[in-house]
């Protein structure tokens, strides 16, 4: 499964798809079959909004206790916040989603990440 | 035909480019102005200048300025190429022509060519900009201008802020 | 302080007015983000993982308690209430807004402050030593040759595009304070036999994933020949640095590539042919920089307080917090106070509004309105009275600022790791801390010594782990976070790489194995030797040993 996510331009928040919007929390965020060309051509549809987000990109996600998680421990940190203040970021709204990314064990690399690093 | 925008007596203003800027692997254009390559001018240079053409050297940011030390005098322009934006050895060979070579023809800013490197490029001694993001001549004057000081002396004639305090 | 005059405020204020204008361009789709990435950078801002991180410069680390107060008003309005001193005596505020960019960079402008080049592939703000104009070691202000390189540096028109960042560091004491050795530039203040002063110039040290201790290309250049010779050596970098690979591009690949005698050589060429009376400053403007910081008037005071010695004897606290954050001043009855910001829980280099409000009224009331920062991560107040220190350390720990472990092994540096940085592989911050609450005790700590630890979350280093007595890497292993210990580096004038250790391990395995260092240390140690002069003195076997013994 993936997912779509992005900076936001104006304020540079951490942003996921959902049907066409962008949106502020990861449990909410569009889950795509890792086959399903609409994940591709979501990315496609991103690009063409350089005013509203910066650099879209997909990221494996995987099934955890409750819910879904980022695979990658760096996904996970964007979809929460900084480990080393917990009540900064979307982490400190708490709530079941929230909940199950900080309760996924185990990391691997995504394919997201890999993207990630190499143009920066 | 392309167009420049030129600095000439602290003045942008659009100028018509009447060089043609050959390519290596094109033939030279029977008449009229050229822009040649560095090894280009070297094979075929005397021989166009010898006819009466006007001729210029097309400079590579690997490329040294030093090597046409001789023949500048017989060059109408200079075109600094910019192969990158961020590609910044170009500001050091306009630099060098101005002030270790005092080349006094065209300085021509050509490539990647952004108005936001006008205020560093017309610093350095460019006065021709083959501007590659479709701003104009009043783009450049209000870009190069933006700053009341500058910190440093440059290949151009401001007075550093250590001389206006002086 | 070096105090601003009306054109270098009508320059800041042309620089932040030229910003609004590029930020509304990007905002309206007129540039690019690939136009726009360059121009923010050299504005400190970056995008990182949640939100866009701006770095603004702190000029040689030096700020009047009016800085600091504004740096404190940014936090609290803009930021999430608090900022981060980093390892180039700059801050960075984490949680900025593009849109509210802008309005900072107006109000830093207010106090004289700026981002100008705090990233980018340009001249980056000048490291110097935070005791500057305070210790009596040096034998010159390092101040106003930082002030100026600053001017020198600003909007160069040539050396703007370099072909990778460039940092310089600038020092004129014994002590090194500012890792000059481990600097594209270092610059260490020296007198000739003949008294004449000169600059002992270091190129092509740094970090990342090239680590170098740079080399000494001229023992004594005179100091009025500074900015001529510099120009020679960001231009024969900026025509021949390497461009291809941005991992390569650093002065220090060129200066190993040539070998340091033929560096020296094209840079000496080059020098011969500057206009050098154009190229350097008119003495008269030397002496108008030095002339523009703010005199101070030191009381004439007796050596010893009797206050602070009563204080002391009557409170172990105020003892111990002499005995490392107080450091000799070169005026009789001052001292010069670092203030940690290394509290056993706390993020280091990590400051609240509060604590910098904190910081700027004791500056402002005890302090000659001086604070500086240091490359540790530290503040400092270089100027208090001895007979002030009870008041100061009194304050201090009423706001968490009083921990005694300046030099000691909970004064850890480390990155933002990949709690905030988008290159980071792995995070440093929950490391420093689990480290720092394992040598809580300070009678440990103290018994110990001085040993340096420093973290780095990603290979470029930025945590200095190349240059820790205890240097930390942490890397990404198959998406796991993983840290490789090594030993015996140095950023000091004794500089020294430090060596891998041995393979790597997780992070709950980190501070057991810093134990296990310490622990083979304590028991092999020979009288005052440091933690340093011991691994230099046996090598690295006693210490892996201790480390990988319980995996066999």
């Amino acid at each position: 499964m993936k997912a779509l996510t992005a900076n936001r331009l104006i304020d540079g928040e951490v942003v996921f798809w959902q049907a066409g919007d962008w949106i502020e929390r990861f449990a909410e965020a569009q889950f795509f079959a890792d086959d399903d060309a609409a994940g591709p051509e979501a990315v496609e549809t991103a690009k063409a909004q350089p005013t509203v987000i910066v650099e879209p990109y997909l990221i494996d996600i995987v099934e955890a206790p409750g819910g879904f998680a980022p695979v990658s421990y760096r996904e996970r940190l964007r979809a929460l916040g900084p480990t080393n203040e917990p009540t900064h970021g979307k982490q400190a709204e708490g709530g079941a989603g929230v909940e199950a990314i900080l309760a996924a064990t185990g990391a691997a690399r995504s394919t997201g990440r890999v993207d990630l690093i190499r143009r920066k | 035909m392309p167009t420049l925008i030129r600095l000439q007596g602290g003045v942008y203003s659009p100028a018509e480019d009447v060089f043609t800027d050959v390519a290596d692997e094109d033939a030279i254009p029977a008449a009229g102005p050229v822009i040649l390559s560095m090894t280009r001018f070297q094979a075929e240079g005397d021989a166009l200048i010898g006819a009466g053409r006007q001729v210029g050297v097309r400079v590579q940011a690997d490329e040294a300025v030093e090597d046409l030390a001789y023949d500048l005098p017989r060059l109408a322009v200079v075109a600094v190429v910019f192969p990158k934006y961020r590609d910044g050895r170009g500001y050091t060979s306009a630099t060098l022509l101005r002030q270790r070579l005092g080349y006094a023809g065209e300085v021509r800013a050509v490539g990647d060519v952004l108005r936001e490197q006008a205020g560093f490029m017309v610093r350095c001694g460019i006065d021709a900009f083959a501007a590659a993001d479709g701003s104009t001549a009043e783009d450049w004057a209000a870009a190069a201008g933006r700053f009341r000081h500058v910190y440093q002396r440059a290949a151009d004639a401001r007075a550093p802020v250590f001389e206006a305090r002086g | 302080m070096y105090r601003y005059d009306a054109i270098d405020r009508e320059f800041l204020a042309d620089r932040a007015a030229e910003f609004r204008g590029q930020v509304a361009r990007r905002l309206a789709g007129e540039l690019t983000e690939d136009q726009f990435q360059p121009l923010r950078l050299m504005n400190g801002l970056y995008l990182q993982l949640h939100a866009y991180m701006l770095r603004v410069a702190i000029p040689y680390g030096s700020l009047d308690s009016r800085q600091l107060r504004r740096l404190a008003h940014i936090a609290r309005t803009w930021d999430k209430g608090y900022g981060h001193f980093t390892t180039r005596q700059n801050i960075q505020f984490n949680w900025i807004k593009l849109g509210d960019a802008p309005a900072i960079l107006d109000a830093l402008a207010e106090v004289d402050l700026h981002a100008i080049q705090t990233s980018g592939n340009c001249i980056r703000n000048v490291t110097a030593d935070p005791y500057a104009g305070a210790t009596a070691e040096e034998i010159d202000d390092p101040r106003v040759w930082s002030e100026v390189i600053r001017q020198w540096s600003t909007l160069h028109p040539e050396f703007s595009f370099l072909p990778r960042k460039f940092k310089f560091a600038v020092t004129a004491s014994a002590k090194d304070r500012t890792a000059a050795r481990v600097h594209d530039i270092g610059l260490v203040l020296r007198r000739a036999r003949d008294g004449s002063l000169g600059f002992e110039v270091i190129v092509g040290g740094g970090q990342g994933r090239t680590p170098y201790v740079g080399p000494t290309i001229r023992e004594h250049l005179p100091v009025g020949s500074l900015l001529s010779y510099l120009q020679a050596i960001l231009r024969v970098y900026n025509r021949h640095g390497r461009r291809d690979n941005k991992y390569k591009a650093r002065i220090k690949i060129l200066v190993a590539a040539l070998g340091k005698d033929e560096f020296a050589r094209q840079v000496e060429e080059e020098w011969s042919r500057i206009d050098t009376p154009l190229a350097d400053l008119p003495d008269t403007e030397l002496a108008r920089i030095r002339g523009a910081f703010t005199p101070l008037t030191f009381e004439t005071l007796p050596a010893r307080s009797e206050a602070f010695e009563a204080a002391k004897a009557a409170s172990p606290a105020l003892a111990r917090f002499a005995r490392n954050n107080v450091k000799p001043h070169k005026k009789a009855g001052y001292a010069i106070v670092e203030i940690s910001l290394k509290a056993h829980d706390a993020t280091p280099g990590d400051a609240s509004a509060d604590q910098m409000d904190l910081v700027a009224d004791l500056a402002g009331r005890y302090g000659l309105d001086d604070v500086r920062v240091t490359h540790e991560q530290n503040l400092v107040l270089p100027h208090v009275k001895l007979d002030d220190l009870p008041a100061v350390h009194a304050a201090l720990a009423g706001a968490g600022l009083a921990t005694p472990n300046i030099g000691l092994i909970s004064d850890i540096i480390a990155c933002p790791g990949l709690d905030y940085c988008a290159l980071a592989n792995a995070r440093a911050i929950p490391i420093a801390q689990a480290i720092a609450q394992r040598f809580e005790d300070a009678d440990r700590a103290e018994l110990i010594g001085e040993l340096k630890i420093k973290i780095s979350g990603c290979i470029n280093a930025c945590g200095h782990h190349h240059v820790g007595n205890i240097g930390i890497l942490g890397v990404d292993k198959k998406g796991e976070e993983f840290y490789q210990l090594s030993l015996g580096g140095s950023g000091q004038e004794d500089a020294s790489l430090a060596q891998i250790l041995g393979p790597g391990m997780s992070a709950d395995k980190v501070p057991d194995a810093v134990e296990a260092l310490v622990e083979t240390y304590l028991n092999v140690r020979q009288g005052e030797e440091r933690f340093l002069d011991t691994v230099r003195r046996l090598g690295m076997a006693p210490f892996k040993e201790a480390v990988y013994a319980d995996a066999h």
